[in-house]
C-alpha cells in the first residue's frame, strides 16, 4: 500500500496562507516533491521575491533569502556565482510572480537568461498584481478588467501583454523554456515534470531553465476556484499556450 | 617590506580587495571609477572568482546581496547618480546585515552632472536615500594609501559588524596616482557560520528576509538594529587631529580636501595664527565627541568641503552653540586650491588677520 506523504521539503508544522483555490500552494508542493526526488534539500538556496510569492519560505524547508522586488535573477546570480567562486557550489533556483519577473524584473530576468546564468527560475502567472489587491501587470490579457483596467485592459491605455516564456526561449543562454498550468491533474503532472526537467537543466550545467505557471487569482479574478481553472484552461491557453519553447537537452 | 608602487586610488583599492580575499566583484562602468571594473575583470578570471558585468547598478547591488548572503566577501564600485540607483538595495541589506563594501568614486552632481571631482555625495552617503531606520558605515579616505588601509577596513568592519560600508572618495583621489605600498591585509578573519546560507546540511534551513508581517517582531528587529548601530558609534569612530592641542581655529575637512586644509594651517601658523585641522575619517559615525571637546576654547570653526556645506550640519551638531562656525566651498571642479582657501579664510578671520599685520 503506497501512504501519501507531505513532501520532506516541505517545514513540518506548516500550512499554506495563500487564498482559498489559489495555485501557489500546489506549486511550492510540486517544487518541494522535486527537490525531494533529486536530493536538493541540504545543498538548496531559494531566492523568494516580493508579492504573494515571498512566503515561500514559509513552507519549502530549504535555505532561503528575500530578493527585493524583481532582483530576485540578480540576487540568484550573485549566489551561484559566489558559491562557484569559493568551491562549494549550490542549487539556485528564484520563486517569482508574473509582476516581479516580467514587469519590474524583466531587466534582471532577461539579462541573466542572456548570460546563461546557471540557475532556474518559476514564475507564477496569474495575471495580475495578487498581492496588491488585483492590478493590471505586464501578463494581464487583452480586455481583462482589474482594479486598474476598469473598462478591460485596451491598448490605447494599456498596451499589450507579454508572453515570458517565449522571450526567454529566444534567449542564447537559456537551456529550457516551457509553460505549464495546473488546473487539472493531467497539466499537474506535466508541470512537475517541467520543473523537474528545470531543475536537471542546472545540475547538468547547461544554462538558464524557465517555467512559467499559468495559475489561478480566484480572490482577484472575482471567481471560485473551480471557475478559475475553468477560466485558464478555456481562456488563458489560448493566449498563453502551453508548450516547451526551448529544450536543449532534445538537440 | 613591500615594494612601493606608483597607483591610482582606483587600482589601488582594486588590488587591496583582492589582497584582503574579496570573491566576488559586481559592476557596472561609470566613469571617473571604470578602472576598478577594469582591473578586477582581469584579476577575479585569473583566479577563477566571481566577476559579472552587470546589466545595470541595481542589478550589480543585488548581486552582492546574494553573493554576501553565502559568506563570500563581496564589492561592488560606482559614482554618484548610479549610487542612487543602489539605495533600495542598501537598505534591504541593512535590514538583512549583509556585509557588503561599496565604493563611490565622487563625480559632481545632482543629476548627472558630470566626472569633475566633488564631494557632493556626503548627504547620500551619511543619511542614506533608502527608506527606513539604518545606517551605511562610511569611511573616507584622504589620499591613495589611505585607499588601500581603508579597503581593508571596509572589509573587516562590513564583516564584524554584518552591515554594508561604503569607501567615499572624490574622483581625484580615484584617479590620482601616488606611490604607496601595498602592505598585507591584517584584520581577522570573521566566522560567519552561524548566520551564513550554505544549504541546510546537518542544521535546520535559514531564512534571510526584511519582510516581517508580525509588528511586535518588526518592532524588534529595528531596536536590535538600533542597538548595534550604537555600539558603532562607540567602537567605530575615526577622525585625525592635525595641529589641534593650541588651535584657536579649526579647518574641519574630509578626504582629499583636507591635504590642502593642512598646507593652509601651515600657512597660517607661519602668519602667528593657531591653526589646526580636524578630519573624520569616518562620516558615519561621526566623531561628535571629540570635536565638541575641542570646541570648547576656539575663536572659530572653518569648514571647507568640495559642496555646499553637506558636513556642515554635523559640525553644528557637534560643537556648542556659540562657536563661530563658517563654511568655505565650491560644489564642483578643481580642487580648491590653496591660496583660494586662504584668501577665503582670511576673509572670514579678517580682525585677527589685520591685526597681525
Amino acid at each position: 500500500m503506497q501512504v501519501y506523504t507531505k513532501p520532506k521539503s516541505i517545514k513540518e508544522n506548516s500550512s499554506f496562507t495563500f487564498c482559498s483555490g489559489c495555485d501557489h500552494g500546489l506549486v511550492i508542493k510540486l517544487v518541494a516533491e522535486v527537490i525531494d526526488e533529486l536530493n536538493l534539500q541540504e545543498n538548496t538556496i531559494a531566492v523568494a521575491s516580493s508579492g504573494c510569492s515571498v512566503f515561500l519560505y514559509d513552507f519549502l524547508d530549504v535555505d532561503c533569502i528575500e530578493s527585493p522586488h524583481g532582483r530576485a535573477c540578480a540576487v540568484a546570480t550573485g549566489i551561484k556565482r559566489a558559491t562557484k567562486a569559493n568551491k562549494n557550489e549550490k542549487f539556485v533556483f528564484t520563486y517569482q510572480g508574473d509582476g516581479d519577473f516580467a514587469s519590474i524584473g524583466l531587466g534582471e530576468s532577461l539579462h541573466s537568461a542572456l548570460r546563461g546564468e546557471n540557475i532556474t527560475v518559476i514564475c507564477i502567472n496569474n495575471t495580475n498584481y495578487g498581492m496588491t489587491g488585483g492590478q493590471l501587470g505586464p501578463t494581464t490579457a487583452m480586455g481583462q478588467i482589474t482594479t486598474t483596467s476598469p473598462t478591460g485592459r485596451n491598448r490605447a491605455y494599456h498596451g499589450f501583454p507579454i508572453k515570458a516564456a517565449e522571450h526567454i526561449a529566444l534567449c542564447d543562454g537559456t537551456a529550457y523554456s516551457a509553460r505549464v498550468g495546473v488546473y487539472n491533474i493531467k497539466n499537474i503532472i506535466n508541470a512537475k515534470n517541467a520543473i523537474k526537467k528545470a531543475f536537471e537543466c542546472q545540475i547538468k550545467g547547461l544554462g538558464y531553465s524557465f517555467v512559467e505557471v499559468l495559475s489561478s487569482c480566484p480572490t482577484n479574478w472575482r471567481l471560485s476556484p473551480s471557475d478559475s481553472h475553468r477560466k485558464i484552461e478555456t481562456e488563458l491557453t489560448q493566449i498563453y499556450p502551453i508548450k516547451v519553447f526551448k529544450d536543449i537537452t532534445n538537440d | 617590506m613591500n615594494q612601493k608602487e606608483l597607483l591610482k586610488g582606483n587600482i589601488a583599492i582594486a588590488k587591496a580587495a583582492v589582497k584582503c580575499g574579496c570573491s566576488c566583484y559586481f559592476g557596472y562602468p561609470i566613469t571617473p571609477q571604470s578602472e576598478i571594473g577594469e582591473y578586477l575583470s582581469a584579476a577575479m578570471q585569473e583566479r577563477e572568482l566571481g566577476y559579472v558585468c552587470a546589466e545595470s547598478e541595481i542589478g550589480a547591488i543585488n548581486m552582492a546581496i546574494g553573493a554576501s548572503s553565502t559568506g563570500a566577501k563581496v564589492l561592488v564600485s560606482s559614482s554618484s547618480c548610479a549610487i542612487s540607483l543602489m539605495q533600495e538595495a542598501l537598505s534591504y541589506a541593512a535590514s538583512d546585515e549583509l556585509p557588503i563594501v561599496l565604493v563611490n568614486v565622487m563625480r559632481a552632481g545632482p543629476g548627472q552632472g558630470y566626472i569633475y571631482p566633488s564631494q557632493g555625495d556626503y548627504n547620500q552617503t551619511t543619511v542614506g536615500g533608502g527608506n527606513g531606520d539604518y545606517k551605511i558605515i562610511s569611511l573616507a579616505p584622504s589620499n591613495v594609501q589611505e585607499c588601500i588601509e581603508m579597503t581593508y577596513k571596509c572589509f573587516y568592519l562590513s564583516q564584524k559588524y554584518r552591515n554594508p560600508v561604503i569607501l567615499l572618495l572624490d574622483g581625484l583621489l580615484g584617479q590620482m596616482a601616488e606611490s604607496v605600498e601595498l602592505a598585507e591585509n591584517t584584520y581577522p578573519e570573521i566566522d560567519n557560520s552561524s548566520w551564513v546560507l550554505s544549504g541546510a546540511h546537518n542544521r535546520p534551513s535559514r531564512e534571510i528576509h526584511s519582510l516581517e508581517p508580525n509588528q511586535d517582531k518588526l518592532n524588534r528587529h529595528i531596536l536590535d538594529l538600533n542597538n548595534k548601530y550604537k555600539k558603532i558609534e562607540e567602537e567605530v569612530t575615526d577622525w585625525e587631529e592635525y595641529m589641534c592641542e593650541d588651535a584657536e581655529y579649526i579647518i574641519t575637512a574630509f578626504g582629499s580636501l583636507s591635504r590642502h586644509g593642512k598646507a593652509v594651517c601651515k600657512y597660517f601658523r607661519e602668519k602667528g595664527l593657531k591653526f589646526g585641522l580636524f578630519r573624520p575619517k569616518t562620516l558615519y559615525p561621526f566623531p561628535y565627541k571629540r570635536l565638541n571637546e575641542l570646541s570648547k576654547n576656539l575663536k572659530g570653526i572653518i569648514d571647507i568641503e568640495m559642496n555646499l556645506g553637506q558636513m556642515l550640519k554635523d559640525i553644528r551638531l557637534a560643537v556648542l552653540s556659540n562657536t563661530k562656525i563658517s563654511f568655505v566651498g565650491k560644489p564642483v571642479g578643481d580642487w580648491l586650491k590653496r591660496d583660494e582657501l586662504i584668501y577665503a579664510i582670511e576673509n572670514v578671520i579678517k580682525e585677527d588677520y589685520a591685526s597681525i599685520h
